[in-house]
């Protein structure tokens, strides 16, 4: 038979297509030529399922899509043309793992020894599989699906801070003590056994409204010998038997060891309190509940703790395809919450404001165009009408503020851009002369430092100090040439991330080399080119999107160069969102910088053509702006 | 064309053979005779267990008359995959010049210098056919010219089961009443009704390499258990 292994230029097709592959981008032509002949072509109708004692082999998708899946159902991983699986390596960490088709697809084989060859050959080869496996696997690990949640052990959700009162104590001091330790139910207790439980209910209708005397024991008016909750319940039992029994409080009891057979067994110590709003608090991954619940927290030491379930919430949302405005708009309500409920707890200690303020939110806050890892950017604007001797309130203000966003995760702005800083806490009449400072004679060094105040949003207290702040700044740059020419060469400091190696810029040294930022190349600068128009527009929206819609509408820029910068934005935020995800899925901090080797080819295409639209559209404001220097 | 032979027909190219093999001057027909007896044909042979030649012929035209072959690519199909392995690209060395027809297959008549023969490539197709049933995209063109060429080494005609991707493309899209217009039946637009990716340029492998993945994409789409005698 003549099948000797032999050169066909005429296959350049399917090396040119390997070379589109990673890691076949890895090897070099003349071993991609030493690879075709062991490839096989393959072809499965959608619904196909592959398994890890098929006959193994890589499988590269040429046309098509499939998905992984454990044999229970779980989503590992979806995919299409150009990405390549191993069954029989997934499986060493996932042995029930399967490949579904999920269409008709063309599939290119390497058959197993062939493949283990090449791992044995290609160190990067290698190491791409190895790190491929780990990290689908983790993600897999990491996951936890809807039906999941309801399965939890109710210990993890209810209340161990157990508040008992004993049987003969009296109404008053029952009363007294739910207040004390803001609590809306008491359990009854005598020793470790559970005489009873009270609730604000309880209070509300067997004791003041019948005008019983508050001096006489609880007991009189305590539900007596309560239904308990096993401590093995799950959070779906606990639902259902507190729904169906119309229960807000109930307590949790260890298994009876002396009790005999399963029914009435829950009788061992008390362990905790349950409550409706646990049972709400447990479904973390719902946003406006983490909201509603920001509310009730005491500390940001209490705040931190909610906010840890929004890595869980991040990966969810880049896994379902959620659009990337749309996370970092919950995301930005997050920081919203998190900022009011710390300016209310300030409130509460230091008392009410001498007079009206509002607290700004600047940078990607006021744009509503956060992800993870941001920095706090904020300010106050103080009425007219304040005292001097009354300024020392809002320092006070700023500062428990300020440390308790950092102290959730919301760092210090390394530039100052807080309203710590006093220069970012002043009365409007104030602020007003910065502002005609700032735009009178800018110097673009100055204007770079404070170029995010022009996207600002009031988010609490007197929204209307803000509004006319804003509407002071527009006045003052609308059409203000020299100021715009200012803004406009810090715009074409930053250059278009299209570069040399591999035609991206990447970061030649520190902790991220080799790496792109996605955040400082190519985020800012588009944020930097719409804001500078619409500044010059004299437009009050802030954020990106709404900017480059209003500009479009207002003619101000052409509909197909708005439309060209809303994708382009889009498609790199949306990259930044899929690469943060990636990077808690793996276990590491969340950064802005990316390895442009890891991008699949679409994506690297995409940000290529995003980076061009960028590249272009600093040409304008070149042309535009530049001239009035 | 060809699907399935009835005995008389057999018998006669059985004789035909035969006779040819005492003619000393064509002793070459030896392995026409070779083809026809590993050929042992079962139309209830699961498709699997078929092997599969699929061949394409690039020609300076579309008369046979007044053109001639100028490449011809081929891969095989074996338990229902396409081996690359088995990939093979000829050239053959023209008696006239290329012609008209160099833009559509970019052969250009220097790069055929360097060819076959005519007799040396069919050899080369006859040994790589045995045992295996041969496939086209639009069979009667590139079985019209292999005809010649074989009658013109051993003077017998190529008498193989042959499998028309295109007749089995009409007759599914005639099952589903899809109206045929023109490029209906065209290699890429067949190629593409299955997703699969579109051939590149014009070359003799790279569309038999199209051919066979359209083949592995009708099987798996007629579904169940696919015989050999459903495809020819």
């Amino acid at each position: 038979m003549n099948e000797e292994t032999r050169h066909n230029p005429e296959l350049n097709a399917i090396r040119e297509f390997l070379t589109q592959c990673i890691p076949f981008d890895q090897l070099s032509d003349r071993e991609l030529d030493a690879i075709l002949p062991s490839l096989e072509v393959t072809y499965f109708r959608r619904g196909h399922v592959f398994k890890p004692d098929d006959d193994g082999g890589l499988r590269i998708v040429r046309s098509g899509a499939a998905e992984l899946r454990t044999e229970s159902g779980q989503l590992v991983d979806r995919f299409g043309e150009a990405v390549s699986f191993n069954l029989r390596g997934l499986a060493q960490e996932q042995p029930d793992i399967r490949a579904t088709l999920i269409e008709d697809s063309l599939i290119y084989l390497v058959p197993e020894a062939r493949y283990q060859e090449l791992r044995k050959e290609h160190r990067e080869f290698d190491r791409f599989f190895h790190s491929q496996r780990s990290r689908r696997v983790r993600r897999a690990a990491r996951r936890e699906d809807a039906s999941s949640e309801m399965t939890r052990g109710i210990r993890d959700i209810m209340s161990q801070r157990l508040i008992t009162v004993s049987p003969n104590q009296s109404i008053q001091f029952t009363a007294q003590r739910m207040t004390e330790h803001r609590v809306s139910s008491v359990l009854v207790m005598e020793g470790e056994a559970l005489r009873g439980i009270v609730t604000d209910r309880d209070l509300r209708s067997r004791a003041v409204a019948e005008a019983i005397d508050m001096s006489r024991p609880i007991a009189d008016i305590m539900t007596a010998a309560p239904e308990t909750l096993c401590s093995d319940a799950t959070l779906f039992d606990a639902t259902l038997f507190m729904t169906q029994k119309g229960y807000h409080h109930i307590p949790v009891a260890d298994r009876n060891p002396d009790a005999a057979g399963e029914s009435d067994c829950c009788t061992g110590k008390v362990l905790g309190i349950l409550t409706s709003s646990d049972l709400m608090l447990a479904r973390r991954n719902d946003p406006v509940h983490m909201v509603q619940h920001l509310g009730r927290k005491r500390s940001a030491a209490e705040i931190k703790g909610i906010l840890s379930a929004i890595p869980d919430l991040l990966i969810q949302w880049a896994e379902a395809g959620t659009r990337v405005h749309q996370v970092s708009h919950m995301l930005t309500a997050i920081s919203d919450a998190v900022t009011i409920r710390l300016i209310r707890l300030a409130e509460e200690e230091l008392g009410p404001p001498p007079a009206p303020y509002c607290w700004l939110g600047f940078g990607s806050q006021g744009r509503e165009e956060q992800l993870l890892g941001g920095d706090q950017d904020n300010a106050l604007v103080i009425a007219d009408s304040v005292r001097e001797q009354d300024l020392e309130w809002y320092r006070q203000l700023s500062k428990r503020v300020c440390d308790g966003l950092d102290e959730c995760g919301y760092i210090y702005c390394p530039g100052g851009i807080m309203a710590t800083t006093d220069e970012w806490r002043q009365p409007l009449r104030n602020w007003r002369e910065t502002v005609d400072r700032w735009s009178r004679s800018p110097t673009a060094d100055a204007l770079m430092r404070v170029s995010i105040f022009f996207d600002i949003r009031p988010v609490y207290g007197d929204e209307q100090l803000g509004l006319q702040l804003q509407q002071h700044m527009l006045q003052r740059t609308r059409g203000n040439s020299i100021f715009l020419a200012a803004l406009a060469e810090n715009v074409l400091d930053s250059p278009p991330p299209l570069g040399i190696f591999r035609r991206f810029v990447v970061e030649h040294d520190g902790e991220h080399r080799d790496q792109l930022n996605l955040k400082k190349r190519a985020v800012i600068p588009i944020v930097d080119i719409v804001r500078i128009h619409a500044l010059a527009n004299g437009l009050p929206q802030v954020n990106t999107f709404a900017r480059l819609k209003a500009l479009a509408e207002s003619r101000s820029m052409s509909i197909s160069d708005s439309r060209n910068l809303q994708d382009a934005l889009q498609v790199i935020m949306q990259t930044r969102l899929e690469a943060q995800a990636q990077q808690l899925v793996a276990g590491q901090r969340t950064s802005n910088y990316l390895n442009p080797d890891e991008l699949s080819k679409l994506v690297r295409k995409q940000l290529r053509d995003a980076f061009g639209v960028v590249k272009d559209a600093q040409q304008t404001v070149r042309l535009r702006y530049r001239p009035g220097l | 064309m060809p699907r399935g032979f009835s005995l008389e027909v057999r018998r006669a190219y059985w004789e035909l053979l035969r006779k040819s093999r005492n003619r000393p001057q064509e002793q070459r027909a030896e392995l026409l005779h070779d083809i026809w007896r590993k050929s042992p044909l079962k139309s209830r042979t699961p498709w699997r267990e078929q092997e599969f030649l699929v061949v394409d012929a690039e020609t300076s035209g579309l008369q046979v008359k007044d053109s001639e072959l100028l490449s011809l690519g081929w891969v095989v199909i074996r338990d229902g995959r396409v081996p690359l392995q088995s990939a093979r690209h000829i050239l053959i060395r023209p008696e006239k010049g290329v012609g008209e027809s160099a833009t559509v297959h970019q052969l250009r008549d220097c790069e055929l210098e360097e060819g076959m023969t005519e007799a040396e490539a069919l050899l080369e197709l006859l040994q790589a056919a045995c045992g295996r049933v041969l496939v086209f995209h639009h069979a009667p063109l590139d079985m019209a010219f292999l005809n010649r060429a074989c009658w013109r080494s051993f003077r017998l005609p190529l008498l193989m089961p042959v499998v028309d991707t295109m007749a089995i493309e009409k007759r599914t899209l005639e099952h589903k009443h899809v109206p045929l217009v023109r490029n209906t039946l065209r290699l890429s637009t067949c190629c593409s009704r299955y997703g699969l990716p579109p051939g590149t340029v014009h070359n003799a492998l790279s569309d038999a390499l199209a051919t066979a993945q359209l083949l592995l994409a009708q099987v798996a789409h007629k579904g169940g258990d696919v015989r050999l005698g459903d495809l020819l």
